[in-house]
């Protein structure tokens, strides 16, 4: 039986009862969101939040927060993203020791055999991120007290051009670069994963693959127009699975929120259905 | 290779989780330098819990402290521990070979060429995987999975090496040639060992000292044999091996005797209301008049050994092994002796 994780992000919770951008009641999807993964056939053992959790980082959104994923029969880790505030979260999840007391929130989760590495890349009161000296230092200290396993890297901003202008312009402005050449030095990292574009993104980054995940209730909408207008959508949300083989490394599914038709058998008696 | 041989120290420590559970109660524990030390004990038992403190996958609560050698590593995050891990579920890197699986740790830290060849060479030979150096996590077996798995962790010369249950995934064959070899390695190796397992006979054949736990507690600690001889807890000599229970009366309790089958046995001095004794310690013997006396109920042939189920008036049903030559069948009237060395008074809380 192979290690499952789940990715899930930018759930940008609100007071109960308060729409995001004054249209969205983000709680409900991140309900159904949290069916979704607890009717997975295969239980994961974590879940992963990689950021932009309320809207606002007000105690009142991780309250409610803190409602919405109780339902999680598995353990869940926190990441800051752009819309949060480090100091509410910790507040409001006292017993989540290793986010720390102060400072970046960055930490290591040992997930079954894969060993997750977050990065904060936060700036206060800013919507863009980076990676000063001082976190990419205390990465590559990480990196070099892990070679006994693979390694995830979970971060909010993804690290590298989406093409998505306006979301561009609010991406990792800082450090992405000296990531990446730090992160080419180590055959072990088998993904960077982050949130921040609302979409699924897979690039080349560095010796490994680095991917965003789409967001359980609104989706940044696609337009590679370096001018395009910032806006969302609903299109379908969903998060992604993360499970790890013996034989293969880690293998990356993006499953989709809510209930559909079927299941439907392909055979009868062994052959297709015709 | 030399590896470092550090003690762990275990003071007081203990683990609430956020829900109120408690995984482990205040316990304390030293694991010399260089020793192969088990947790032993059911799920449940607080093993693990233990384990994940040590390795610093969980945080002590407050008041306990770990040590390692001189070093207080109470607070420190997993990465800064210097810790060696091969888990149930450990991961070979699938796209590197194995010589690149186990240097990887020395390559990055920037080991030279040389001295890269030097250790992996010397790696290879300790696990014996000469020849597989150039293969794939996907083209070994499971025994050879794990043998890289551990030369993996101890390369970059570990303070520690931590072991999670590392048999349990294999097939029951296989897992005894593994014991047998992984015991083997570690004496080889001489590093500071702390290997969880649920498996009695795992610990007994790999560990030089078992801790066996149950709820939370750490019940006893001792070197196999004698735990398995002389459990100060009827929990430890239990789970270690089969026991019969062999109940007291007043007068047997002042006159240092047990009373089987009308016979008067003496045994160890002390106030227990019940005595323990092992199967293979009851040694059967032809009718005797002078001797206690039972009826053999039930002979079970299993191969190297046999296994009788017999009634013992005053007793009940206890069972007695014998070597598998043993002639008596059931339905004899047989005679039998336990040595006084082989009465084992336990403390019984349950």
């Amino acid at each position: 039986m192979s290690t499952l994780f789940i990715q899930l992000t930018d759930l940008h919770i609100r007071e109960p009862g308060r729409l995001a951008y004054g249209r969205l009641d983000t709680a409900p999807y991140l309900h159904r969101a949290v069916q979704t993964i607890e009717l997975l056939r295969q239980k994961p053992q974590a879940v992963v939040l990689t950021g932009d959790l309320t809207d606002f980082g007000r105690a009142a959104e991780y309250a409610h927060l803190r409602e919405c994923l109780a339902p999680l029969t598995m353990p869940y880790y926190l990441l800051p993203g752009n819309h949060d505030d480090a100091t509410q979260m910790r507040a409001a999840f006292p017993e989540h020791t290793y986010l720390g007391d102060s400072g970046f929130v960055q930490y290591t989760v040992q997930l079954g055999p894969v060993r997750l590495i977050t990065l904060d890349t936060t700036v206060a009161e800013q919507s863009h991120g980076a990676l000063c000296a001082e976190r990419l230092a205390w990465l590559e200290g990480a990196l070099n007290d892990s070679t006994e396993m693979p390694v995830v890297i979970a971060m909010h901003h993804p690290p590298f051009k989406t093409l998505i202008g306006h979301m561009d312009k609010i991406g990792l402005l800082q450090g992405a670069a000296a990531l990446e050449t730090l992160v080419a030095k180590y055959s072990n990292i088998e993904r960077v994963i982050c949130g921040h574009l609302h979409r699924a993104i897979d690039v080349r980054f560095g010796s490994t693959i680095a991917s965003t995940s789409p967001a359980p209730a609104h989706q940044v909408v696609l337009d590679l127009d370096p001018e395009a207008a910032s806006q969302w959508i609903l299109e379908p949300s969903g998060f992604k699975v993360h499970a790890w083989d013996a034989e293969r490394g880690l293998v990356s599914h993006l499953m989709p929120c809510g209930t559909f038709e079927g299941p439907y058998p392909f055979h009868d008696g062994g052959k297709l259905i015709d | 290779m030399e590896l470092e041989r550090t003690s762990v120290k275990i003071l007081q420590c203990a683990k609430t989780y956020s829900d109120g559970t408690r995984g482990l109660l205040p316990s304390s524990l030293d694991v010399h330098p260089g020793e192969v030390l088990a947790l032993l004990g059911p799920s449940g038992c607080g093993k693990t819990t233990l384990l994940r403190l040590i390795a610093g996958l969980e945080m002590v609560d407050r008041g306990g402290v770990i040590q390692f050698g001189q070093q207080d590593v109470t607070y420190l995050p997993v990465e800064r521990r210097q810790i060696g891990m091969v888990f149930q579920h450990y991961a070979l890197f699938p796209q590197m070979t194995v010589q690149a699986n186990i240097g990887y740790g020395l390559r990055i830290r920037g080991a030279s060429p040389q001295e890269l060849k030097r250790v992996v060479g010397e790696l290879l030979d300790l696990v014996q995987l000469n020849g597989l150096e150039h293969k794939r996590p996907a083209e070994l077996s499971g025994g050879q999975r794990q043998r890289v798995a551990l030369a993996r962790a101890v390369a970059v010369r570990p303070k520690v090496l931590l072991l999670d249950e590392p048999l349990t995934a294999l097939d029951a064959k296989l897992k005894v040639t593994l014991r047998d070899e992984m015991a083997e390695l570690l004496r080889r190796l001489g590093i500071t060992t702390i290997h969880v397992t649920h498996d009695q006979q795992e610990a007994l054949a790999i560990a030089d000292r078992l801790a066996v736990m149950r709820s939370g507690r750490i019940i006893q600690v001792g070197e196999g044999e004698a735990l398995y001889r002389h459990p100060k807890h009827m929990f430890v000599a239990e789970f270690l091996g089969r026991i019969n229970r062999l109940k007291r009366t007043p007068q047997d309790i002042a006159n240092h005797t047990v009373t089987i089958a009308q016979a008067t046995v003496r045994c160890p001095q002390g106030l227990w209301p019940e005595l323990f004794v092992r199967p293979e310690d009851i040694e059967l013997k032809p009718y005797d008049p002078h001797l206690p006396v039972a009826t053999l109920l039930q002979r079970s042939f299993l191969g190297d050994r046999i296994h009788y189920r017999i009634d013992v008036a005053g007793q009940g049903i206890l069972t007695a092994e014998a070597h598998r030559d043993s002639p008596y069948l059931a339905g004899d009237r047989v005679s039998f002796t336990i040595a006084t060395e082989h009465f084992m008074p336990c403390e019984n809380d349950q």
